[in-house]
């Protein structure tokens, strides 16, 4: 019944989100989408249903896509969190994001962080996706504006880019061919 | 750019959304991502009940939860009734409360979970009293009033009122009583359709600033930036001086954000607590709470010649308003003027009533009337087609409006390739669907096509053009994206008057301290009507930096051109001024930038006493109409009955696609919305209560319900003389003949026609199976 | 209410069964995506959660000295869905876990949680019933083994007693090497079951049926079995009658309920047809892997 700030009950939590370590402290019952949202004001991941069932909070959590409002902060702990800011590198978008807006998939844009996401995560694991790969990884997304089509074709455009990029003598590592490969 | 004399430098290209990076890289901010120094969460306490009368508060549990600042009630709040067309509501419930879900009370709090808490601890006395919760029992003889006090409201003419309807029109061209002896065939049939939840993915949001001077600062989820504004003022008593509406990045809106949501709640808290105040609605509240699409039950009769013309018809149509008026005589109003389609028949009769229910409003949602006459249009015409032994789409054209024709009602339409969508669309189906691999065994399949017709054109808007000392421009409207795309395409218009590429113009977010006027984002009427606004302001803006120009190059503003890129030369030369050079003229001589800025009201042709009888027909005029078809192919289970969406191929007569990228973004939205309309979405009731306010029941389509392959067929043969660069809208059309393209093509696969969407596999099961059915629905059948 | 409740990630099952009976208002964490949706919508509020990640052994999946396989009750779907050391008819979980919500669910939600929740309409139920696997407890007052059929007791309600966890399932060889067929029929992608049914078949060399085991879910407050009706298949081939009547004896045992996904009356009929699908694309499966075409082809791969 008590709604007061009950400091005894939470719980010091060390986390990576995006790749900066963080020492916070979390209420017991708290979820990562409030933790991301309103304790470090990362308000890329958004709150669409509260219930598993929309994917617009989806991030990743060790490399794997969950939904950030079912899952409690504190079970977090030393491990890695992953928003859509942190696909950013300076002012510049992630393949996957690039992909997104060049295609015309982002429209009203509030799903559109959960399906990076959930598309990263693809294409880390699976280079070159056919779109029903694709359609399976984005299943639970919802998305009320696009119908769906030119996202699966925006993904299937970043596949196509990120092997381009490879085939054109990229030696780095996956993860650093992401991270360095869009220089203009 | 290159030095190519005429090719678009703006308009027809697909260029990516000037909010895109922001929106993809996860720092675009709607309004539940901001938040104020200082600030409160406010939570609302809804009825429980369906219908009954509030005999009294007991706030004190509420007021003793720790961290509560404010709780307000009805008795708190200027003691008014608003509303458009008839002032039936209130901000919090007064003396009565209408459905489960309205809200009653409002908290604001320290903490999110301190004003949840106190909102469960409002304790309202309340008496039940019988409710209605259906057309049946709204409509019955005897039924209880959902608004006893409804004579003493103010309103909009008498409309007809009667009992529980709340507002009667009718439209009635030629003789159709003496028309059905002509006919060779007549079809009649019952339609019935679901209560649609918008489902934008962005719950109902508000942030309200108060500061010092008295002035509330709203950022929100609403579709207009001035609507709000206004309302807010009428119920809460406050000049609008006081009120500062900004627009934040808004996640979807279909209709659902165009009234108020939660503002002017979350004002009245800001205004007692004298501090920010955040209400961000959960899914459910938002279900609950909100509106959905108007369910609809229409009686439609169509005769015709035995070679398919179009003799004659008639429709009644009801439409399910829910506990307020709000927008519906306007909806069911443009459902009527829907309810011949684009074809020609020359003795209609159609007549709509709006009814007021126990059960949440029901208001406008992308086709705003329209989805729902054509279901029943569309079906009827197919199922007069088998009756003929014709073929659906030839019988379509046979009968479809030209050039020259009018609308119901009289309507001269200019601007119409009503033939050319039908024949574009035959000719990608005759090429593509028989190269569809073939159904599953046990499955059938079935073909089915719609035609669709919506309009583009109405009410007030404006805008406002600058050059910049740099030579680039700045655009300013009242316009706000929704999702749909105009903070991309209103500046490729402006650009393309100018030879500019799209960057060159930059958009100033709305504000309704410096936006131009706008109305609603609404009705597809943004690029036309505003996009309308926006090319005449620049046309205007273009004629000072031409005179300008002519006098730096010495020369008539006859002889003068725009080249591409920012620049005017002397036609036929290489003698040219940049907008750099012309911006810095004018700085100096006129001390500010060269403006041009244009408001017009819609002003199209206007509805004909000569030709149609129209009585309480809510809109004074309106227009633009946009025409197409659409096509899909379905396959049924017959041993479950589930549909599975194959391809769906929609045409429009768009005039001129501004952004292609964008118009087919619109398109395959609005048929995946339009399916979930026709397969899966439907707001049940018992016992006054909603019984799936979440995702959880209330499904819509994701990526593998959707169909792989939606193909936007743009048609930009009947360019709109009026729109920009013949623009006209697509927001909409899409959603439109998607249910009943569906219906037709299950009765060609399986031989039984629904008249009821959704058709969930169940009620496809009973259909094929013969038997009346059972499937969860609310009373209203 | 979020700053009151309490959060303990014990990595030993005796503290996590202390904290368990120290406290009736406590209550485990697995993957939450079901306990946390249901505290976000307002309905339960536990005073303490014990998150169940840290414990040892309990995420793995084992292959048993028998040939049975022991699932840990902290195995994510998607790891049951991937795994490919099942035999014969455990094969049934990793086909009922590729049918569970969506990617992002997989990656979270847990067997313990699922069987724990004991949904009807939920996957991992039905199959475990259909492949007679044996619900592993830890409690208070010891350990001890529940087979699936006794474990589920009613709707959303199982055999653990008040500070009981389950700390794995345990799927019993299959000698006769059945294939495998979930049936899932929903009203929308990844929803819950309107109608499912687990299927383990094996086949004689002649076309005679010669394992059976189906299960069926979302018509009763429990997965439902008919194993004398099954049974009554065994040695004969494939028919539609039989199919039927295997349906039929399904359908007696049910007791659907109206909701959003259908009406009493759409389960019934569903049944015995989403059963005779699952029963034949098993035996088609079986066929097609033991390539014994000749002769049992057109009984076992698409009955008449
Ligand atoms: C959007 C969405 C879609 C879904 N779709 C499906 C679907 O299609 N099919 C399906 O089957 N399921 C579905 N689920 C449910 C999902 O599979 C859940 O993961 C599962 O039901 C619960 O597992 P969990 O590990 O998340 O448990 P939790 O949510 O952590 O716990 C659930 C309950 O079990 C208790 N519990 C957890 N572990 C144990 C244990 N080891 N011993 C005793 N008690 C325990 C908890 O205290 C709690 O009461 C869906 C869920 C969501 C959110
Ligand atoms: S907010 Fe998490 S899935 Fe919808
Ligand atoms: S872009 Fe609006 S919900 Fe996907």
């Amino acid at each position: 019944m008590t709604a007061e700030l009950d400091e005894d009950a939470l719980v010091p939590l060390r986390v990576t989100v995006n790749g900066r370590a963080q020492a916070l402290a979390c209420g017991g019952g708290e979820t990562l989408l409030t933790l991301l949202r309103e304790r470090l004001g990362l308000t890329g991941a958004k709150r669409g249903c509260n219930q598993g069932l929309c994917g617009a909070c989806t991030v990743l959590l060790d490399g794997q896509p969950v939904r950030a409002c079912l899952t409690v902060a504190a079970t977090c702990a030393d491990r890695r969190v992953e928003t859509a800011e942190g696909l950013l590198r300076g002012a510049r978008l992630s393949p996957v994001q690039q992909a997104l807006v060049d295609g015309g998939a982002v429209q009203c844009g509030f799903c559109t962080p959960g399906m990076t996401m959930a598309l990263t995560a693809l294409l880390r694991a699976e280079p070159r996706p056919d779109a029903a790969r694709v359609r399976e990884a984005l299943s639970g997304h919802l998305c009320r504006c696009t119908g769906y089509v030119k996202i699966v074709e925006a993904a299937l455009a970043a596949a196509e880019a990120q092997a381009q990029k490879g085939a054109d003598g990229a030696a780095a590592g996956d993860a650093d061919a992401r991270a360095e490969g869009a220089a203009p | 750019m290159s030095a190519d004399g005429d090719a678009p430098t703006s308009v027809g290209l697909s260029s990516p959304r000037i909010d895109g990076a922001e929106k993809a890289g996860g720092k675009a901010k709607y309004a539940d991502d901001l938040s104020a120094p200082d600030m409160l969460y406010g939570a609302i306490a809804t009825s429980p009940i369906p219908a009954g009368r509030i005999l009294g508060y007991d706030l004190s549990e509420a007021r003793a939860v720790p961290g509560v600042v404010a709780v307000l009630t009805a008795e708190d709040l200027p003691q008014r009734r608003v509303g458009s067309f008839v002032k039936d509501e209130t901000t919090l419930a007064r003396g009565r409360v209408r459905y489960v879900g309205e809200p009653v009370a409002a908290v604001a709090a320290e903490t999110r979970e301190a004003a949840e808490l106190a909102a469960q601890l409002v304790l309202v006395d309340y008496e039940e009293t019988p409710a209605v919760c259906s057309l049946d029992e709204a409509l019955a003889a005897d039924a209880p009033r959902v608004h006893p006090e409804q004579a003493d409201y103010a309103r909009q003419g008498d409309a007809a009122a009667e009992g529980n309807v709340f507002w009667s029109a009718e439209i009635v061209e030629g003789d159709p009583d003496a028309a059905w002896a002509e006919c060779d065939v007549v079809v009649e049939e019952v339609y019935e359709t679901p209560a649609q939840y918008h489902a934008y993915m962005e719950p109902c949001s508000a942030l309200v600033e108060p500061d010092l001077g008295g002035r509330f600062t709203v950022r929100s989820a609403a579709q207009s930036i001035f609507y709000l504004q206004g309302r807010i003022s009428e119920e809460l008593d406050l000049p609008m001086a006081r009120i500062r509406c900004v627009a934040p990045r808004i996640g979807g809106g279909f209709g659902g954000k165009n009234g108020v949501n939660v503002q002017p709640i979350a004002v009245a808290l800001a205004r007692v607590a004298e501090r920010p105040v955040k209400i961000t609605l959960s899914r459910s509240q938002d279900i609950e709470m909100l509106r959905s699409r108007h369910p609809a039950r229409i009686r439609m009769k169509t005769g015709a010649k035995a070679d398919g013309t179009l003799v004659a018809r008639e429709a009644e149509l009801w439409f399910d308003a829910g506990a307020y008026v709000d927008e519906s005589p306007a909806v069911m109003s443009f459902g009527l003027l829907c309810s011949r389609g684009p074809y020609r028949c020359p003795n209609v009769r159609v007549r709509g009533h709006a009814v007021y229910t126990n059960k949440l409003k029901a208001g406008s949602f992308r086709g705003f009337g329209n989805p729902q006459a054509t279901f029943a249009s569309e079906s009827q015409l197919d199922a007069l087609a088998r009756r003929l032994g014709l073929d659906g789409l030839a019988l379509r054209r046979r009968n479809a409006m030209a050039p020259g024709d009018h609308w119901l009602g009289g309507q001269r339409v200019d601007a119409c390739a009503m033939r050319e969508c039908l024949d574009a669309l035959e000719a990608r189906m005759a090429a593509e669907v028989p190269a569809l691999p073939p159904p599953e065994e046990g499955w059938a399949r079935g073909v089915g096509v719609s035609g669709l017709s919506h309009i583009s054109g109405l009410m007030g808007t404006s805008a406002a053009v600058n050059l910049r000392s740099d030579g680039t421009v700045a655009l300013s409207t009242g316009v706000v994206d929704i999702g749909q795309g105009s903070d991309t395409v209103l500046p490729q218009i402006c650009a393309e008057a100018l030879r500019l590429p799209p960057e060159a113009v930059a958009y100033a977010a709305q504000d309704t301290d410096s936006s131009p006027y706008n109305w609603k984002t609404a009705a597809s009427r943004i690029t036309y009507t505003a996009g309308r606004a926006v090319m005449q302001a620049t046309v205007e803006m273009r004629q000072r930096i031409l005179e300008h120009a002519a006098e730096l190059l010495e020369c008539g503003v006859g002889d003068l051109e725009l080249a591409p890129g920012g620049a005017v030369r002397i036609a036929g030369s290489d003698r040219s001024v940049s907008f750099r050079e012309v911006a810095a003229r004018a700085f100096n001589r006129i001390g500010g930038p060269i403006m041009g800025q244009h408001a017009f009201a819609f002003d199209g042709p206007r509805f004909d006493p000569k030709r149609a009888a129209m009585s309480n027909f809510a809109f004074d005029n309106l227009g633009v109409y946009v025409f197409g078809a659409v096509g899909l192919v379905a396959d049924v289970d017959r041993e479950t009955g589930k549909i599975v969406v194959q391809k769906v191929w929609s045409a429009h007569d768009i005039g001129r696609a501004v952004n292609p990228q964008s118009a087919e973004g619109q398109v395959q939205g609005a048929v995946v919305q339009g399916l979930g309309y026709a397969l899966l979405e439907e707001l049940i009731w018992e016992d006054g209560r909603l019984a799936n306010p979440s995702f959880m029941d209330y499904k819509i389509p994701d990526g593998l319900d959707a169909p792989a392959a939606i193909t936007p067929i743009l048609v930009e043969d009947a360019p709109e003389e009026t729109g920009p660069f013949g623009a006209k809208g697509v927001g909409e059309a899409g959603i439109v003949g998607v249910a009943p393209a569906l219906a037709n093509a299950v009765a060609d696969a399986v031989g039984v026609r629904l008249t009821r969407i959704p058709m969930t596999s169940e009620r496809v099961l009973d259909a094929i199976e013969g038997r009346a059915s059972e499937a969860p629905a609310s009373r209203t059948a | 209410m979020d700053h009151a409740m309490r959060f303990a990630e014990p990595d030993s099952i005796e503290e996590v069964l202390s904290l368990l009976a120290a406290d009736p208002e406590a209550r485990c964490l697995a993957g939450g995506a079901t306990l946390v949706a249901m505290m976000n919508a307002g309905l339960t509020a536990p005073s303490l959660l014990v998150s169940l990640r840290k414990l040892p052994g309990l995420a793995s999946i084992d292959p048993q000295a028998d040939g049975a396989v022991r699932v840990g009750a902290m195995a994510r779907h998607a790891t049951v869905a991937a795994h490919d050391g099942f035999a014969g008819a455990q094969a049934i979980l990793a086909a009922a876990a590729r049918r569970i919500g969506h990617p992002a669910i997989r990656t979270m939600g847990t067997i313990g949680g699922s069987i724990s929740h004991a949904d009807p309409s939920a996957d991992y139920p039905t199959a475990i019933t259909a492949a007679d696997a044996v619900v592993e407890i830890a409690g208070p007052e010891g350990a001890r083994a529940v087979p699936a059929d006794e474990f589920f007791v009613d709707w959303l309600e199982t055999a653990l007693a008040p500070g009981e966890i389950v700390t794995g399932v345990v799927v019993p060889p299959d000698a006769t090497d059945a294939a495998v067929h979930y049936e899932k029929f929903t009203r929308a992608d990844g929803d819950f079951a309107t109608v499912a049914a687990a299927a383990c078949v094996a086949l004689a060399e002649d076309g005679a049926v010669a394992a059976l085991r189906v299960a069926a879910g979302g018509v009763a407050p429990t997965p439902i079995r008919r194993r004398e009706a099954e049974a009554a298949l065994i040695g004969r081939p494939l028919t539609e009658d039989g199919l039927a009547a295997l349906g039929a004896a399904l359908a007696d045992l049910s007791d659907p309920i109206d909701d959003m996904r259908g009406s009493a009356d759409y389960r019934r009929r569903l049944l015995p047809r989403i059963v005779g699908r699952a029963v034949r694309r098993a035996a088609a499966a079986f066929t097609a892997r033991s390539g014994a075409r000749s002769g049992t082809g057109p009984q076992a791969g698409g009955v008449a």
